[in-house]
């Protein structure tokens, strides 16, 4: 909400400084969003008067005018295709600043001739867009005279940001009124005649739907012209930004900015029969004044004639009645529409209006006749003519509404003691009617205040002009927990997860939770995860996998020259669009250079093999102690059939899985490395709350170690670590570990064979194995792998 | 009476004339050996008699601890040369290096963590909600109801599953994580929500997702002071600075009554932002009593329990404290920026420690 700072002060009397008034509208929650002294930023235009006007000698298309600005005559180079001798004009000394661009006027030669200073458009100076040749100022104006004066800009214009709540303020008067309330000076009322009118008006209203529109009064004007504007009208809606019409219009426009009451003026002349105030039926169209046709539905407010739509109500009028110079007859509107009804319409047709802005917000209901007051004395004023008797249809609701509330309530929330005195003082200030009966104080609301309907507002109120700097601050710290956990399981194995796959080299990033549907069909069903308004198309659906978005991020990096990547995102995938559907999942991408070739080392690649053990080292830290991870091929699609595992624990749901990214995945994503991944399912995670903090016993032998080394041939389908758990389970007791340290494939070895060598380590707790003890686990272990993996060992 | 001085003279000639550990031990069979001179003067104590025999084994004795005591120290200096030569081929270059490197944490998943840590230490346990929420919870349940004007200045994300007829949405804000938790537990209540919202918006300084912290504090006493009290610890913790300006400002939030906009004071040095101290205000979070038709909506008696909640900006907090300037870097994935602003994984946020 705009608004000049002359004009807050025909609504109130104060002695206070402006920048008293600037703070103080912030502190009753008016916040003050902008400020522009308008006076400052146009103090060096003046009045001058082209004397002549020549081509410029080296320029087809600028001028060369001398310029009489009152003390001196002045050189200008001119470009402006309107420029005329005798012209009155806005001139910019040098040393002023042209307000659209802060561009410093100087003394300059322009193709070389001097010029001294500039004659300026509208645009220029910032006040419309109009830019098609420089402003012509009225013949009578006087040379010299400040410019910001004959535009009424010589004041200060205050924009402040109103919440939804504070319809109040939605007019300068309201505005007013706060500050008086809030000690800023005295609430002036301004002096309206009433005029009764001379006769009846012929056009009559009806309200067929008083649940859309509960209270509509017309009042008909007749033999009226419909001028310009006087100045000082038009210089007040420029002030705030809005561009002078014709009187009718503007004046509406200035009653709505300043008394908060949405008017709308009718060309009578053009109604056929009476106002019918109804809701629209299905099918039904209409030009409005923007010159868009809206389709209308049931349940929509329209003003209507016996013929056709006339406007939608409380929203926007149309086309066919509207005003014009020509106009000779109108009728005035001031009307009461519901505000879901308002907000509803207004929705479904997308109009933003200034009406609809105020009547879905509530409007004072005690605007209504005020306004039609109001708007008919400026009217008789301006445009001439005869009024007619107000025609009211509906019912203007009087009763206010009452809220009790006491001044126990309000400490308590509030925190600090409000007496009944000061509780009464403050509501009074605020118009709000008290009676008290023992502890309970009745508030009777003033129509104005729409927002106020239970003893929480009024607490709002009384803090709000006591002024918030006032609450006094509190420990909040308690003597006992009131929470036995601050994050739970859940929540600190995320955490946990998150560090730990940092600390093992990869970057965390953060993406959208949305995606391009049209690379996804292979993570999910994309027909489940649709939203219905995207941002844009290429972020349609909720993501089904973290791999999208992360893959992007590599395809990006990648054009900026990164070679080596390591990357996750801990964060929710999506199954459908339900609440309950979203998952946790950890996924890592490691690709590309994995040891860059130096003096130390040669250069070696990520395989999928760094991102299994990141994986299973990460489930190791997140559920410590025994547990059976086991490994098998079946993977989801994205990944490379062949070089990709599941990963289950204890037997149960798959947590997790590893691999390489498919072939034609990457290809959809336009990426040629080998992309290595793992997932992990957290929520698969069996959630092991810590019951003991006791480590399992420790037993520890003295005795000596042994290793032995073992090579078996075996074919290449059987899994290397079938081997592993066969040898291991000849012994659980002797045998403390068993490792592969080698991988041999050839052909000299058979058809698709390959030889997988382990290291056995043996210790007993009882005694120093004897060469015997030794030889006897060795054989069995031979004969336990050969019999399960049918492989021969290699001597 | 033999003196043995010849013997002595010739011990300290020969020990003067060792190069290498071979000639300590020429030296030691030549005095020592089985036919060394020493130990053929010992055998010839036997023959020897009364004092003499005592005086001459005890003189030998000495000797013998000194070839003994001879070897042992030119042995060692032998040793230590010949180790210090060796030291002296083996030097390395200790100006080339190698690398190790840890990943980092996005400056969100930091922010969020120290916001956790500065309200677990005063008892506020951390709750959770889904980012797909139904209208109810997310605006209806707050006293937004559906054509209330503040629904507008939310440019909701519809998806096309529905809750009692409605679209579900993802959640604006991480305010229905109150509703939810209000309807699962009972009052006393101290939580915070940390979390992803969406918002229809996108431009220079608005994001389609982002994430934003919730408070809820619901008892029998707390209030407005209270609120005020647990803003002004939390700010001062986070931002790590003994001084803060801090204002509250009346705004309007439909789900709490009254509300309240909190403005923190800073000065620009430079290009720093020097948050705390200042003239100049910058907006930080919105906050408020919880409104009665909220509680009422959830079950909880609004004339025996109040209470408190506010929300605040992840990503402004973040750029403020660390001084990040643009919002959209944060969801950019260029990795030059996360390698920058990203943190170490070691540094876990603590009370104790260091918060940052």
């Amino acid at each position: 909400m705009r608004f000049s700072y002359s004009w807050l002060t025909e609504h109130l009397k104060t002695n206070a400084h402006f920048e008293e008034i600037e703070k103080k509208l912030t502190s009753i929650g008016l916040e003050v969003e902008d400020i522009q002294d308008t006076g400052k930023a146009y103090q060096d235009f003046i009045v001058g008067q082209v004397l002549e006007e020549k081509k410029h000698p080296n320029a087809d298309k600028l001028k060369l005018c001398k310029v009489d600005i009152g003390k001196e005559k002045v050189d200008v180079v001119c470009g402006a295709p309107n420029v005329e001798k005798g012209m009155k004009v806005v001139y910019a000394p040098v040393g002023s600043t042209i307000p659209v661009n802060q561009m410093k006027i100087k003394a300059v030669k322009i193709r070389g001739v001097e010029s001294y200073g500039m004659m300026c458009s509208e645009y220029e100076l910032g006040i419309s867009n109009e830019h098609d040749g420089i402003i012509r100022l009225e013949e009578k104006e006087t040379i010299g005279r400040s410019f910001s004066e004959i535009y009424g800009l010589n004041d200060i214009v205050i924009e402040i940001g109103i919440t939804p709540n504070r319809q109040d303020c939605l007019g300068v008067k309201g505005i007013a009124r706060d500050l008086a309330s809030a000690g800023m000076g005295e609430l002036l009322e301004r002096k309206i005649s009433r005029e009764k009118g001379s006769f009846k008006s012929p056009i009559k209203i009806e309200i067929q739907d008083n649940k859309i529109c509960s209270a509509f009064a017309g009042r008909y004007f007749r033999n009226v012209k419909n001028t310009e504007s006087p100045e000082w009208l038009k210089n007040k809606l420029k002030s705030i930004g809005l561009r002078p019409i014709s009187a009718l219009v503007d004046i509406t426009n200035f009653v709505m900015y300043d008394e908060n009451r949405p008017l709308h003026v009718y060309d009578a002349d053009k109604i056929d029969g009476k106002i019918i105030v109804r809701s629209a039926n299905d099918g039904e169209s209409f030009l409005a004044l923007d010159e868009k046709d809206y389709h209308l539905k049931n349940g929509m407010c329209v003003i209507a004639d016996e013929k056709k739509v006339l406007g939608l109500g409380g929203i926007m009028g149309g086309e066919s009645t509207g005003c014009s110079t020509e106009t000779k007859n109108v009728l005035l509107e001031s009307a009461l529409f519901d505000e879901i009804n308002t907000a509803k319409t207004g929705r479904n047709l997308s109009i933003l209006s200034d009406a609809r802005f105020r009547f879905e917000r509530g409007i004072d209901p005690n605007s209504t006749l005020k306004g039609i007051d109001l708007a008919t004395q400026l009217i008789l004023e301006i445009c001439g003519g005869e009024c007619s008797e107000v025609e009211l249809a509906g019912n203007i609701k009087e009763n206010k509404n009452e809220v009790s509330t006491s001044s126990s309530y309000i400490s308590r929330r509030l925190g600090f003691e409000v007496s009944d005195k000061e509780l009464i003082s403050i509501l009074s200030s605020l118009g709000i009617e008290t009676s008290q009966t023992g502890d309970v104080i009745k508030c009777l609301i003033p129509s104005w205040r729409q927002d106020i309907h239970g003893e929480a507002d009024i607490s709002e109120e009384v803090i709000r002009i006591k002024g918030y700097e006032n609450i006094p601050t509190s420990n909040i710290r308690l003597k006992s927990k009131i929470n036995k956990n601050i994050l739970n399981y859940a929540q600190k194995k995320l955490m946990k997860a998150r560090h730990f796959i940092a600390s093992i080299e990869y970057d965390e990033l953060v993406t959208f939770s949305f995606t391009d549907s049209k690379n996804c069909e292979v993570f999910g069903d994309i027909n489940k995860l649709k939203i219905v308004n995207p941002i844009s198309e290429d972020l349609d659906i909720l993501r089904p996998n973290l791999l999208p978005n992360l893959l992007q991020a590599i395809k990006k990096n990648k054009n900026r020259n990164f070679d080596s990547f390591s990357i996750f995102e801990i964060g929710s995938q999506y199954r459908s669009t339900s609440p309950e559907d979203q998952l946790n999942v950890a996924c890592g991408i490691k690709s590309g250079i994995k040891t860059e070739k130096s003096w130390k080392n040669i250069q070696t690649e990520f395989d999928i093999y760094d991102v299994k053990q990141d994986l299973t080292s990460l489930i190791d830290y997140l559920m410590p102690g025994n547990k059976k991870i086991s490994v098998s091929n079946d993977c989801p699609s994205w990944y490379h059939p062949g070089r990709s595992g599941s990963i289950k624990i204890n037997n149960s749901l798959i947590a997790g899985y590893f691999g390489e990214l498919h072939p034609r995945v990457a290809s959809q994503f336009k990426i040629k490395n080998k992309i290595n991944i793992f997932e992990l399912y957290l929520d698969e995670l069996p959630n092991t709350e810590k019951k003991n903090t006791n480590k399992p016993v420790l037993n520890l032998s003295d005795f000596q170690i042994v290793t032995r080394d073992f090579a078996f041939v075996i074919d290449k389908k059987v899994k290397s670590e079938e081997i592993v758990t066969s040898a291991f389970k000849v012994d659980k007791e002797l045998i403390r570990n068993v490792e592969i340290f080698d991988l041999f494939e050839d052909d000299s070895l058979g058809k698709d064979k390959k030889s997988i060598a382990i290291k056995v380590t043996l210790q007993s707790n009882e005694k120093t194995l004897a060469e015997n003890d030794i030889s006897e686990i060795s054989s069995k272990i031979i004969e336990s792998v050969e019999k399960s993996t049918s492989g021969t060992v290699r001597s | 009476m033999k003196d043995f001085r010849e013997l002595e003279t010739e011990i300290k000639k020969a020990s003067d004339k060792f190069t290498n550990i071979e000639s300590i031990n020429e030296f030691r069979i030549k005095f020592l050996g089985k036919k060394g001179i020493i130990s053929l003067e010992m055998k010839e104590l036997a023959s020897l008699s009364g004092d003499e025999r005592k005086q001459h084994a005890e003189k030998l004795n000495k000797i013998k601890d000194t070839v003994l005591e001879i070897i042992a120290s030119k042995t060692e200096e032998l040793n230590s040369e010949e180790l210090e030569k060796k030291l002296n081929s083996e030097t390395l270059d200790i100006t080339l290096s190698t690398s190790k490197s840890y990943g980092t944490i996005h400056p969100i998943s930091q922010v969020i963590e120290e916001v956790i840590t500065i309200f677990g230490d005063l008892d506020f346990f951390v709750a959770e909600g889904p980012e797909v929420e139904t209208d109810y919870n997310n605006f209806t349940a707050l006293n937004t109801s559906e054509h209330h004007p503040a629904r507008q200045m939310h440019d909701t994300f519809y998806v096309e599953t529905e809750t009692d007829g409605m679209p579900n949405v993802l959640r604006t804000h991480t305010s229905p994580v109150q509703i939810r938790s209000m309807l699962k537990q009972k009052p006393p209540i101290r939580l915070i929500a940390p979390g992803k919202t969406f918002r229809c918006d996108n431009d220079q300084t608005h994001s389609p997702m982002f994430h934003q912290v919730e408070g809820l504090v619901i008892d029998q006493e707390s209030n407005m002071s209270h609120l005020k009290g647990c803003l002004e610890i939390f700010l001062k913790t986070f931002f790590e600075t003994d001084k803060l300006n801090m204002r509250f400002r009346p705004s309007h939030f439909p789900f709490t009554e009254p509300s309240a906009e909190v403005d923190i004071g800073y000065t620009k040095k430079g290009n720093q932002l020097i948050i705390g101290e200042g003239e100049d205000w910058l907006e930080i979070l919105g906050c408020g009593m919880v409104h009665p038709n909220v509680l009422e909506n959830v079950n909880i008696n609004s004339n025996e329990y109040q209470g408190y909640a506010f929300g605040m900006g992840i990503e402004r907090l973040a750029m403020l404290k660390y001084g990040i300037s643009d919002l959209r870097t944060f969801f950019d994935s260029d990795l030059r920026w996360n390698k920058h602003y990203g943190f170490s994984p070691l540094n876990i946020p603590s009370i104790i420690g260091d918060l940052s």
